[in-house]
């Protein structure tokens, strides 16, 4: 299985794998260009932590996800859930059982693409139970054990061109118990075309080392 | 010829604190004489950019939907004020997804070299960024204005100004606030005064 990443359009079940201890890794691809820039960076943090045996992946494409925008009524704030009913509902629970979750995103009109911003609003469900119903987003046992990954490219050079992206990515990783000091980023700038970041000096070594590096980092957490 | 005004409201949330601060302003522009246009962008329906780049090669969308007939109105106003709330520190998916999908534009200007808005023409259109958030922080917007930045520049405005106010949890709501509508209404009042004077230059383009 090594190296393998299942790909669901939510309808699939995870990927189980035969260990005493999988770790989960969830996947967001969250550009509407399949296998460009931002999702090739993505595949190649997915293929180095997959060639641990006890990693099962699964990766969404967020394009195909049916996430709708959220509607900003408030009504998680007393349901604990959301009243729309979309492919969120799938993805919410593998939220919580992950171990580890990334997004990657293109950067459009210097933010996220609009299918992540999607995903990120939605992620208000999380906060209305942490913050205003003041129930646990996972069980107290599991806080500090989940890692959080941004992956991101950018056509333009401009040094800051993410910095308006990535306030909006640690608001859901803040609400999804993944604290600040364990999100990675890797930002790639000045890819545009497809197929651009195949060519850059630095990106596929430093996804293989950042995909070594979190799975070895959860290991250890989760063994304590 | 009156100033056209048009008022993009980014809430999904309806007659909420942003489109309450919108009103106001377009309010205070219609008061000074402004023909004034409000679109609601939850009742659009539009998709997001699918980043297929076909614009790259035509200069057009190939999605054929409310969002283009949306750029033709922007495109054919004198002032347009986009207003989102504040949801995870930066504007809401449905502002953001018509935003994203204004690449024809780009494309039109950077890559075929056909769109080009002259220093006179940018003057005279004019941009506002009206928001509202529940928090008290004052970085809070400051993941919205890059994006109604690219914005304005891919459309041919000049960003004006911002009407902006935080603390909407603190207020319970913006109809507490103690200045945030009034200076609304008036800047709508104001925008359209300076556009007036801008159009009446003799022997200039639209």
């Amino acid at each position: 299985m090594n190296g393998e990443i299942h790909e669901s359009n939510l309808f699939s079940p995870r990927v189980s794998k035969d260990s005493s201890m999988p770790i989960n890794v969830l996947a967001f691809a969250g550009s509407p260009r399949r296998h460009g820039n931002s999702e090739t960076l993505l595949d190649w943090v997915l293929a180095s932590m997959g060639d641990d045996p006890d990693v099962a992946i699964e990766k969404i494409a967020l394009t195909d996800a049916n996430i709708n925008p959220c509607r900003g009524c408030n009504a998680c704030e007393k349901l604990n859930k959301c009243v729309q009913r979309d492919g969120m509902d799938i993805v919410h629970d593998k939220i919580i059982a992950a171990d580890c979750i990334l997004i990657s995103s293109p950067i459009f009109c210097l933010g996220l693409c609009a299918q992540v911003k999607a995903l990120v609003d939605r992620a208000q469900v999380f906060r209305s139970r942490k913050y205003v119903l003041k129930l646990p987003v996972v069980p107290p046992e599991r806080k500090g054990k989940r890692l959080g990954v941004f992956l991101a490219t950018a056509g333009q050079k401009w040094d800051y061109v993410f910095d308006a992206a990535v306030p909006s990515i640690k608001c859901f990783f803040h609400v999804t118990e993944v604290r600040d000091a364990d999100i990675s980023y890797l930002m790639i700038n000045g890819v545009d075309e497809k197929g651009a970041i195949e060519s850059h000096p630095t990106a596929q070594s430093d996804a293989q080392k950042l995909g070594k590096t979190v799975i070895a980092e959860l290991k250890k957490r989760l063994a304590a | 010829m009156a100033v056209t005004v048009l008022g993009i409201s980014g809430s999904p949330h309806r007659h909420g604190n942003t489109e309450t601060l919108l009103d106001s302003f377009l309010d205070g522009a219609r008061a000074a004489g402004a023909s004034v246009e409000k679109v609601v962008l939850r009742d659009l329906d539009y998709k997001p950019c699918m980043g297929c780049n076909a614009c790259h090669k035509t200069g057009e969308c190939i999605v054929h939907d409310d969002a283009i007939t949306l750029f033709d109105k922007i495109l054919a106003a004198d002032c347009i004020a986009v207003a989102s709330p504040i949801y995870s520190m930066g504007i809401t998916a449905e502002l953001k997804g018509l935003i994203d999908r204004g690449q024809y534009l780009w494309a039109q200007k950077f890559i075929l070299k056909k769109l080009y808005f002259s220093n006179n023409h940018i003057r005279k259109h004019k941009g506002l960024f009206i928001s509202t958030a529940g928090l008290s922080w004052d970085n809070v917007f400051d993941g919205a204005f890059p994006t109604i930045t690219a914005f304005f520049n891919g459309t041919g405005f000049e960003y004006y100004d911002n009407i902006i106010a935080n603390r909407m949890d603190e207020y319970r709501g913006i109809k507490n606030h103690p200045t945030a509508l009034k200076e609304s209404f008036e800047k709508g009042g104001t925008v359209v005064r300076v556009l007036e004077k801008l159009k009446a230059e003799p022997g200039a383009e639209k």
